[in-house]
């Protein structure tokens, strides 16, 4: 049987998950030491909880000089990763079922009102649907800001020209910050659909193993909806 | 009772999930510290190999200056101050692998050529602060003293209570490195390092050494107060 996934493509997806949960874990502890946007002696328009910690149970690290290390050893993971990642669904085609095209979104808006009751029956779709292949697409792309936001707050001396094209310091941590916030999003919303929609995903991107037959589409799923095969004469 | 190959494997990841979790305190796995003094000395092959003296820092032009809010602290019990009773006039000492050791009253430091340098402060917690340094570079400190050529680092240290920080050479070079004896147009004052300190934006703040009493050059790197309680010993910017 062919896998649902490549092997690439599941290896990377969960050190990516290893590798972005520790680093989104130290880089709250690290934000925690100075839990706030603010040059010294001014405030900050655009952050409305300056000064209140990110709670402890959520951050990884123990301290601000061990979340440090964390952060900065496991962010060559996380690019390396996603270097294979991208190097290998250029070269093997996998892309194709993630590049926009035009339609996606008028399908996104079909998937949507599909999950709202306002459409009876799952859109027609390819390996992934409209609002799946929208968010796979933005992950990359929003990983590549993480890194050049990173960067620009680790060596705002040394690579002062990109600290200055995010608009400085205060701003390139700023930006780093809600990059992370955007991609906590993405994966809050992924994990959520997959346990609500696709459960099968899981063994689809474990050992690879999927049956078309139990698909969201064949399914007629929505969140928390037909989450069992259809049964031969219909419901 | 048989056990089939899936009760099995769920035993045994129940099995494999209590042992790293047993291992792992907040401060994550300890089998991992090996790795990570791996990749902390990998990082900062790179930082030395990034680093560039035409890399400089400016405050933003915007930027305010931090003034009163400019955050210190000191490790001492009580601000260090130099009783002049007790130990003779402050001086700085430019001593090590140097040809000619210098012994600089404040006055002589002062008579130095000089640089002025609206910079940011980079502390490690992640907060920036501005402020108009004054005081004379380290390399021409290292000029005036003849470095020999085994010098690779330089311990600055202070008279609180043993607080000092080693670096790499390159950095202690960087133009914008200095001994500072002034902040925003005036004389240091005692929360923030006087009578002279080490300023640089190349550095994160723990590395900027307050209270100097001694520029030493050496063959190999000494630790310093942060450094040897865990944090990076480079902490460059």
């Amino acid at each position: 049987m062919r896998a649902r996934h490549h092997w690439v493509v599941r290896v990377t997806h969960w050190v990516n998950v290893v590798a972005f949960t520790v680093m989104v874990g130290s880089g709250l502890r690290i934000f925690n030491a100075y839990p706030a946007f603010a040059r010294r002696g001014e405030t900050f328009c655009c952050y409305p909880f300056e000064h209140q910690p990110i709670p402890a149970n959520l951050t990884f690290g123990g301290w601000l000089g061990g979340a440090r290390h964390w952060h900065f050893a496991m962010m060559w993971v996380l690019v390396l990763n996603g270097l294979v990642y991208l190097a290998f669904i250029y070269l093997h085609g996998e892309w194709r079922d993630l590049v926009p095209r035009r339609g996606d979104v008028r399908d996104s808006w079909e998937m949507a009102k599909f999950y709202l009751f306002r459409r009876k029956d799952h859109p027609r779709q390819g390996k992934h649907n409209a609002l799946q292949k929208g968010a796979y697409f933005a992950l990359p792309m929003l990983a590549s800001l993480a890194v050049l936001t990173g960067l620009a707050i680790w060596k705002p001396v040394q690579l002062a020209p990109l600290t200055d094209l995010m608009g400085g310091y205060v701003w390139a941590r700023y930006w780093h910050f809600l990059v992370m916030v955007a991609l906590v999003a993405l994966a809050v919303g992924h994990v959520f659909m997959v346990f609500a929609v696709d459960p099968y995903a899981l063994r689809a991107m474990t050992t690879g193993g999927y049956d078309e037959r139990l698909s969201p589409e064949a399914r007629n799923a929505r969140p928390f909806y037909h989450l069992l095969p259809r049964r031969p004469h219909g419901d | 009772m048989a056990i089939d190959r899936r009760d099995f494997l769920r035993s045994g990841s129940f099995a494999l999930a209590a042992a790293v979790l047993e291992a792992c305190d907040s401060r994550g796995p300890r089998s991992a510290r090996k790795a990570l003094a791996f990749a902390e000395g990998s990082n900062e092959s790179v930082e030395r190999s990034i680093f560039r003296h035409r890399a400089m820092d400016f405050a933003p032009e915007g930027a305010r200056t931090a003034g009163m809010a400019f955050p210190s602290y000191f490790i001492s019990a009580r601000m260090p101050m130099w009783d002049e009773r007790m130990r003779g006039p402050w001086a700085l000492e430019v001593t090590g692998a140097v040809k000619r050791p210098l012994r600089l009253s404040l006055a002589e430091l002062a008579k130095l050529p000089s640089v002025s340098q609206r910079v940011n402060h980079y502390c490690v917690e992640g907060w920036t602060a501005v402020a108009e340094w004054q005081g004379v570079r380290v390399s021409d400190l290292a000029r005036l003293a003849g470095v020999g050529a085994d010098a690779g680092y330089v311990d600055f240290e202070s008279f609180d209570d043993g607080y000092h920080e080693s670096w790499d050479l390159a950095s202690a070079m960087h133009p914008q490195t200095l001994v500072a004896y002034a902040m925003d147009g005036h004389w240091l004052g005692g929360a923030h390092g006087a009578p002279a300190r080490v300023h640089s934006p190349v550095k994160l703040g723990y590395k900027n050494t307050k209270y100097l009493t001694r520029v030493v050059f050496l063959p190999e790197r000494t630790g310093g107060y942060w450094s040897d309680q865990g944090y990076e010993w480079f902490g460059g910017v």
